[in-house]
């Protein structure tokens, strides 16, 4: 069942696929890495992004490019919206990490339903077709969507990447990443930062959905079903570690799907919770984890890397 | 009536569930959104024993609880020992992890459900008895949670939650604490779900799922962490509400989506405007003491 | 002003006329209307279809009682929603039968259908099942009766028709790992077998899943000429564009979820040949057909979702119709019983849209099969198995 062909042709399609994938891992992780928030509301921003592209495309029937344009407007102001009206809020309050999990978690549920009722529960997609024309390249079947898929995820980590080794802001950002509050001390703009970081997960995620919307079949509940899988890479990949979410990303997708050629189809569904559970059991040692705080932003009270410092922190 | 036993039994069920719930991230601080798959465990468990292999039904309730109080623990063990994030995340993956092997195995009846669970008591004697073994259970749910809470080991659980850096300090053990309450909360949802299972006699796997989760930390959210009439009281909310609104006959087209848009929008709302919920406790949503 | 109301001329007159209203009003309470219960999802993710289908049925009573009702009395339908959910219809099953008390009642859709089963066996009311397919329908108790063919039938018509009719050996399933696919691919892969095939692939997908290379690739390892395809709506135009896209070229088949106009417009040339199964006449085979799709267009400006389950649906108060005139014409009280043994003694029913119905001994009822293909663009009728 091994040969080449399909062997290849899996890792090629696998690959081009995670593209999205990587998108959502890497915006959830950069979240968590600087606000310190698992940002479930992100499948709000996921919706709010694709159902904003189909309709300029299916209803108001606009070029693709002034599709894009629109979509990465309005996702970034639902994402300053989500930032500002939000988190601030949470934060100003102090409140605990459960607090924010149900809001994340509502806000996400509560988008899906607007979507429901705007839309309707019926598949769609961004551009009426999801074929796209196919060259073989070898033996291999290369969909002229894998290329621009692969290329726009390539930009965008690109991007990100500069941003942060290279801009004055991303270096200040990975200041707050580090400590906040130390930062702040050194005259950042803490609430600047954060607002940076939602916004360009915002369009890291307005990609991804541009690209997933254009090749399969999306419903308002969609969101949601994604996130397990940027929850799983970021968590595999190293809790403050984006590069390590991208590869796992890349990594999960690849093993998901050529999975099935060594496990029997049903349990492929399966593969990714046993992942997570490992993951978790088994590598957090080797995690740098970051200095958790038990309320958002207050005066910090340095109690070390060690692991009951962490267990400490972690609770509610 | 027939109709109006169901709608008791489900809202006392849920309040159980809420309740337990509570027990677990209101009195125990634990972020975790696993409860619907240990209420799966126990129903499936129960009825399987009680159809597959002749085990009498209170025997295999017992079981149920047992099996989901066992895998409460096994999910818990692991995570707490390095950080209580964790334990949210890993929460989600057994949730949906769980689910996804009785999907997917036969003996469970994977995605078409399992059918035909044997009857408990109606045969014998009437709906009624089964309404008061669900009301009766129900209660005492409630007075054991009520009891936890408020004993030596609520406070010390008080303790736990607002600083656990201190609580090890005075040599108490957070992890077979978090433990306990972990698996009783779990178990009590896996005997309400042996009690779903044998009164209606059907379940499958989407009646387990994440929505659940998200209804129930509603009822517990809404209601009010951390007191005894908070769960019974947004258990009661969620349960009858949507009962009461289809005697209103509203267009069916819009009602569904409203319907969700109204909780969730309802839970939103409360966590602006009044965080702790419609009964009260104090501090519910803060991250703990600062000691300055 | 006379104040001389109260005469006793006055209160005679008054007295005849309150006595000839009373009597109006008790004869009018005398012709009870005969009601029939509906649960159908009206919220939440099915109720694209539901909805459709609760419209459907409700013209078909309008129709009805304005061709006389039972016998001159009104036919009423009281409808629910179950949002598809076992616990919501269970409770919506309920109320139908504790508050309402229907002797029957019509449901669809294999999780509620089955989670309401108990109710409708203890409580001795008919439950009609109209559009689930699920193959234990017929197995669910005495008063649990299906109008929809179940799972077998159109599968095992298709099935049989690419072994036999288009003479394929090699054959292989893609199916979605849940419900639907696990038990329809059985299906398939014994009925080609028996008919002297080989199933030469036999693959599951995640539901979850958007990318189905590796099952694919097995499949095309295989070789086979045949591909039946068991997914959902929300699945099948990815998995049959990667199809494409991988470059199996051999015919598709599906069932029922791939027979709506979407999927020619999702998948464009790719597309073409694509067989599906419909189990209710189409516009080009039936006039009756034709006039109720263009009563849709016309009125709600689109077509149906879901066309053949509307129509079981528009179908199916006329059965209850013709069981309750025969009550009505008895003299026999409607109670759940009765119905069950009238439905039972007619057995046969002519029905407007789906033509003829026969309720088998066996809870099950058997239908033709419509083959559809998409050629040239449009879906077109291919064959009629079983007619």
């Amino acid at each position: 069942m091994l040969n080449a062909t399909i062997l290849l042709q899996i890792l090629w399609t696998s690959l081009a696929t995670s593209s999205y994938y990587v998108l959502f891992a890497v915006a959830f992780a950069l979240v968590l890495k600087v606000t310190r928030i698992f940002n479930f509301a992100q499948a709000a921003i996921m919706t709010v992004a694709f159902y904003s592209a189909f309709v300029t495309v299916q209803w108001l029937e606009w070029p693709a490019w002034a599709a894009f344009i629109v979509m990465m407007a309005i996702t970034l102001a639902a994402s300053f919206a989500l930032e500002r009206i939000g988190f601030e809020a949470l934060r100003k309050r102090g409140v605990s990490v459960m607090f924010v999990f149900v809001f994340t978690f509502m806000v996400s549920e509560f988008v899906a339903y607007l979507a429901m009722l705007a839309f309707g529960t019926w598949p769609q997609t961004i551009f009426p077709t999801i074929f796209w024309p196919v060259t073989l390249v070898g033996n291999i079947a290369v969909s002229a969507w894998d290329l621009p898929a692969i290329g726009a995820t390539i930009a965008m980590l690109a991007l990100l990447f500069s941003f942060m080794r290279f801009t004055r802001m991303g270096q200040f950002m990975v200041g707050v990443a580090d400590n906040p509050d130390l930062a702040e001390l050194y005259g950042v703009n803490k609430r600047q930062i954060f607002l940076v970081a939602v916004l360009m997960a915002g369009a890291l995620v307005a990609v991804g959905m541009f690209l997933y919307g254009t090749r399969a079949q999306v419903l308002p509940q969609t969101g949601l079903s994604l996130m397990l899988f940027a929850i799983a890479a970021t968590i595999i990949g190293g809790i403050g570690n984006i590069a390590g979410a991208a590869i796992a990303a890349i990594i999960l997708g690849v093993i998901q799907n050529s999975s099935i050629l060594v496990i029997p189809s049903e349990w492929q569904g399966l593969l990714l919770y046993v992942f997570l559970f490992l993951a978790i059991v088994f590598f957090p040692n080797g995690l740098r984890l970051p200095r958790r705080r038990r309320r958002f932003a207050t005066a910090t009270r340095d109690i070390g890397g060690s692991k009951d410092a962490s267990a400490a922190e972690g609770q509610v | 009536m027939e109709y109006v036993d169901g709608i008791i039994i489900i809202v006392g069920l849920y309040v159980i569930l809420a309740t337990s719930f509570n027990l677990i991230i209101g009195y125990g601080g634990l972020v975790s959104i696993a409860h619907p798959v240990f209420f799966a465990l126990g129903a499936y468990t129960s009825a399987i024993l009680a159809r597959n292999f002749g085990v009498p039904v209170p025997l295999a309730m017992v079981a149920g609880m047992i099996v989901a109080l066992v895998a409460s623990v096994a999910l818990v063990l692991p995570t707490l020992r390095v950080s209580g994030d964790y334990l949210l995340i890993a929460s989600i993956g057994f949730q949906l992890g769980v689910l996804e092997i009785i999907k997917n195995v036969r003996f469970t009846g994977g995605a078409g459900g399992y059918t035909n669970i044997p009857p408990f008591l109606i045969r014998d004697f009437g709906r009624e008895s089964y309404v008061a073994l669900v009301l009766v259970v129900m209660v005492a749910v409630i007075l054991l949670v009520r009891l936890v809470a408020r004993s030596d080991y609520g406070r010390a659980m008080s303790a736990m939650r607002d600083d656990e850096l201190a609580f090890a300090s005075v040599g108490r053990n957070a992890m077979w604490m978090k433990l306990a309450i972990f698996g009783l909360g779990s178990g009590l949802a896996g005997l309400a779900g042996a009690l779903y299972a044998h009164y209606f006699r059907f379940i499958t796997p989407e009646q387990f799922e994440i929505l659940q989760s998200s209804a129930i930390l509603t009822m517990v959210v809404v209601g009010g962490m951390r007191t005894t009439w908070g769960p019974i009281v947004g258990a009661l909310l969620l349960e009858a509400l949507p009962q009461a609104i289809t005697f209103l006959n509203l267009p069916p087209s819009v009602l569904g989506p409203i319907q969700g848009l109204l909780f969730t929008g309802l839970v939103l709302v409360f966590m602006f405007f009044r965080p702790q919920g419609l009964v009260p406790a104090e501090n519910v949503w803060r991250g703990g003491e600062e000691t300055r | 002003m006379s104040p001389r109301i109260w005469s006793v001329k006055g209160l005679t007159k008054a007295a005849a006329v309150v006595a000839l209203l009373m009597a109006s009003g008790a004869a009018a309470s005398a012709q009870q209307a005969y009601r029939f219960g509906l649960a159908m999802p009206l919220t939440g993710s099915q109720a694209l279809y539901g909805q459709d289908q609760v419209k459907a049925a409700q013209w078909a009573v309008d129709e009805i009682n304005k061709a006389g009702g039972i016998n001159g009395k009104k036919l009423e339908m009281i409808v629910l929603d179950t949002q598809a959910d076992p616990q919501i219809g269970i409770q919506a099953v309920n109320r139908l039968i504790s508050v309402e008390k229907v002797p029957a009642f019509i449901t669809a859709w294999s999780g509620v259908v089955k989670a309401v089963a108990p109710i409708a066996n203890d409580n001795k009311v008919v439950e009609l099942s109209v559009g689930a397919n699920s193959p234990d329908i017929a197995t669910l108790g005495d008063y649990v009766y299906t109008t929809f063919p179940l799972a077998d039938i159109d599968i095992r018509a298709v099935a049989n028709y690419a072994a036999t009719k288009m003479g394929k050996k090699k054959a292989a399933i893609v199916f979605i790992n849940a419900d639907t696919g696990t038990a329809a691919a059985e299906v398939y892969k014994k009925v080609f077998t028996a008919a002297g095939g080989q199933v030469v692939a036999y693959e599951a997908y995640d539901p979850k899943a958007t990318d189905f290379t590796g099952q694919l690739l097995k499949v095309r390892a295989a070789n086979p000429d045949m591909i039946h395809l068991q997914g959902l709506v929300s699945d099948t135009p990815q998995v049959i564009a990667q199809m494409r896209q991988l470059g199996l070229t051999q015919p598709v088949s599906s069932y029922s979820a791939a027979y709506n106009p979407k999927l020619v417009q999702q998948l464009g040339a790719a597309a073409e040949g694509v067989i599906a199964t419909s189990l209710a006449p189409g516009v080009a085979d039936s006039d009756k057909v034709k006039d109720y799709v263009a009563r849709w267009v016309k009125e709600v400006g689109r077509e149906p979702n879901g066309l053949p389950y509307t129509e079981y649906l528009y179908d199916a108060p006329y059965m209850v119709a013709d069981i309750f005139k025969a009550l009505d014409s008895k003299k026999l009280p409607p109670t759940g019983e009765n119905f069950r043994k009238e439905m039972l003694a007619q057995g046969a029913f002519k029905l407007p849209l789906t033509g003829n119905t026969k309720l088998g001994a066996d809870h099950t009822v058997v239908k033709p099969v419509y083959l559809m293909e998409v050629k040239g663009g449009k879906w077109t009728k291919k064959a009629v198995v079983g007619e």
